[in-house]
């Protein structure tokens, strides 16, 4: 990679970016517009699905350079450092999440309900508190990976920013050699791993399975952190589709990449539907209608069970059958159509677990309409921004090879 | 008196294999195959193979084994029909543990059967024509050519930089 390929990226980037900006003016647009309307619930609901996907992509993202560092994986190659630039987006993420604070009268249909003694756990300080610190140590830790592990790749002589002299500078201080650098990388990245878990399920059950405050499924956080890798994990190969069709073989992806990146996308989709049933059949068994009611509201009733199933097609039965194939994994556009398709995917499925508790009255039709697809395009914009400034910044992220 | 005579040559380096084989396609002389210590990309490629038709054997086996798994649990629930816990006889939820494990179970087996059909395996034939060094540090090249042709094929080995050994 010369130095005018690079310069090359970095106006294309730019270039992008208004578009970018303008999604999310429409994003906020559309979400203040709903909040003045007649039913403020409804944007409320659409942001917090998009606060729990966009956020959940980047964790999820993030965690694959951790992995591969941990297992001492060599296949990745250039994919270890691409998935380090969702980490742009843990700041947004976190403002997102005290945003969420305001909306709160909305968002948690179990404010003034008789909680019979949940109520220790289930009330808005402990909830917020908790979570704010559960995400800012998870987002700490990736970023104390991150500092150690781009220190392995940055060149010093590239242009430099202010946000790269002051990384530079900090390195400098610490004169720290490769092989304690990597050992730097391995705790934090063990930590970052298990905060990941830890975290995810908070999130899971304090934000997703609380909205049905009766129900209890104790699998639902291992649920929600499998999900997490698994989209993060689409998101990434959506970038890399993204940069190879751009710059071709300058980009260093080479078909290999992509093939086996999509079958470990392929086991996490198999892990994916694996949860989902193993909490299906224990509460199936069971037959408790606590338990029962969540399940049959969703899969059986109408609205919902016909989302259910566009769900359970479009994020598992489809790409299983299309990921079969060797030659579906190893083209980048391919694999970009069935990531973006498993993504919205898991936008419904979000809307699947959420709607149901946070409809008021019974819907006759599945509430989803135009706002809630702006509102989404916004969280797009944000997250391209985000990822678009980090490799503007750090361009050879991606480029160059580990020193060793 | 046999009508053909089997020649190997022994590489100790995968390029110079690589480039005997290019050299024995183009030539007279019959190929039959290459014995190598572990498996190597190079000579994969060199060999320009057909896309191999096991997968078809394990798809089948899949599809078999997914529906003979649901097929026993239907056919075993079935032959005791007492309802427990409320749910059906033929409770689907659960049989899909039983599909599964019928699914990996007859993809496996579909997946060796097949590989044993299409290397036409066990085979005897080619026993004596067998070098133990190519389970060792050699790379063993195996060509045929009528009997008047042997010393033109020790030749082309020697120029290649095997060693050569002649099958009698």
């Amino acid at each position: 990679m010369t130095e005018s390929d690079t310069k090359i990226m970095v106006i294309k980037k730019s270039a992008t970016f208004w578009v970018f900006l303008v999604l999310v003016a429409i994003g906020v647009a559309a979400f203040i517009f709903g909040l003045n309307g007649r039913h403020p619930e409804r944007a409320w609901q659409a942001y917090l699905i998009n606060f729990l996907l966009w956020s959940a992509i980047a964790q999820g993202a993030v965690l694959f350079s951790a992995v591969m560092h941990i297992t001492n994986a060599r296949w990745s190659g250039p994919l270890s450092g691409l998935s380090e630039s969702f980490a742009a987006f843990f700041p947004i993420s976190y403002i997102l999440f005290l945003v969420l604070f305001l909306g709160r009268a909305y968002i948690f249909p179990w404010l003034h309900e008789d909680l019979h003694g949940k109520e220790v756990w289930l009330n808005i300080p402990f909830l917020f508190t908790r979570d704010c610190i559960g995400l800012l140590i998870l987002y700490i830790l990736g970023f104390g990976y991150l500092f150690n592990a781009m220190q392995l790749k940055l060149d010093p002589n590239q242009p430099k920013s202010k946000l790269r002299q002051s990384i530079y500078d900090a390195w400098r201080r610490n004169n720290r050699q490769p092989d304690q650098i990597r050992r730097r990388m391995t705790i934090w990245g063990g930590l970052y791993i298990l905060a990941f878990a830890l975290v995810l399920c908070l999130i899971g059950f304090d934000l997703i399975m609380s909205m049905d405050p009766h129900w209890i499924s104790t699998l639902f956080g291992a649920y929600n952190f499998v999900k997490a890798f698994y989209i993060g994990l689409g998101a990434l190969i959506i970038l890399a589709a993204i940069i190879r069709l751009r710059q071709g073989e300058a980009s260093r992806l080479t078909a290999s990449h992509f093939h086996d990146i999509g079958k470990l996308y392929f086991a996490f989709c198999l892990l994916w539907a694996d949860f989902f049933y193993v909490q299906l059949l224990v509460i199936y068994y069971g037959n408790i209608p606590e338990e029962t009611n969540y399940v049959i509201v969703r899969t059986m009733l109408a609205p919902w069970n016909r989302l259910a199933w566009t769900v359970f097609i479009v994020c598992f039965i489809a790409p299983f059958f299309i990921l079969l194939r060797q030659g579906v994994k190893t083209k980048p556009v391919f694999m970009l159509i069935i990531c973006s398709v498993v993504i919205v995917g898991i936008w419904l499925e979000h809307l699947l677990l959420l709607g149901p508790a946070l409809s008021h009255e019974a819907p006759r039709a599945i509430p989803l309409n135009l706002s809630d697809g702006l509102i989404s395009l916004g969280f797009l914009g944000l997250m391209a921004i985000a990822i678009g400034y980090f490799l503007k910044v750090f361009p050879e992220i991606i480029l160059v090879k580990e020193k060793s | 008196m046999p009508l053909e005579s089997h020649i190997m040559g022994l590489f100790r380096d995968e390029n110079s294999v690589v480039a005997a084989i290019n050299a024995l396609k183009e030539s007279s002389f019959k190929f039959i195959r290459v014995n190598t210590p572990f498996p190597s990309h190079k000579i994969m490629n060199a060999l320009k193979l057909k896309k191999s038709m096991v997968g078809w054997f394990t798809l089948c086996g899949g599809i078999l084994g997914f529906i003979g798994g649901f097929a026993l649990a239907v056919f075993t629930a079935t032959r005791w029909d007492l309802i427990v816990g409320g749910k059906p006889i033929i409770a689907w939820v659960p049989f899909v543990i039983v599909g599964f494990e019928g699914t990996i179970l007859l993809s496996v087996f579909g997946n060796v059967i097949g590989l044993l059909i299409l290397t036409r395996l066990p085979s005897y034939r080619w026993f004596k024509y067998y070098d133990p060094r190519c389970s060792g540090e050699h790379f063993g090249v195996l060509a045929a050519c009528k009997i008047e042709q042997k010393d033109g094929l020790k030749d082309f080995f020697q120029k290649q930089g095997a060693e050569v050994k002649v099958f009698e």
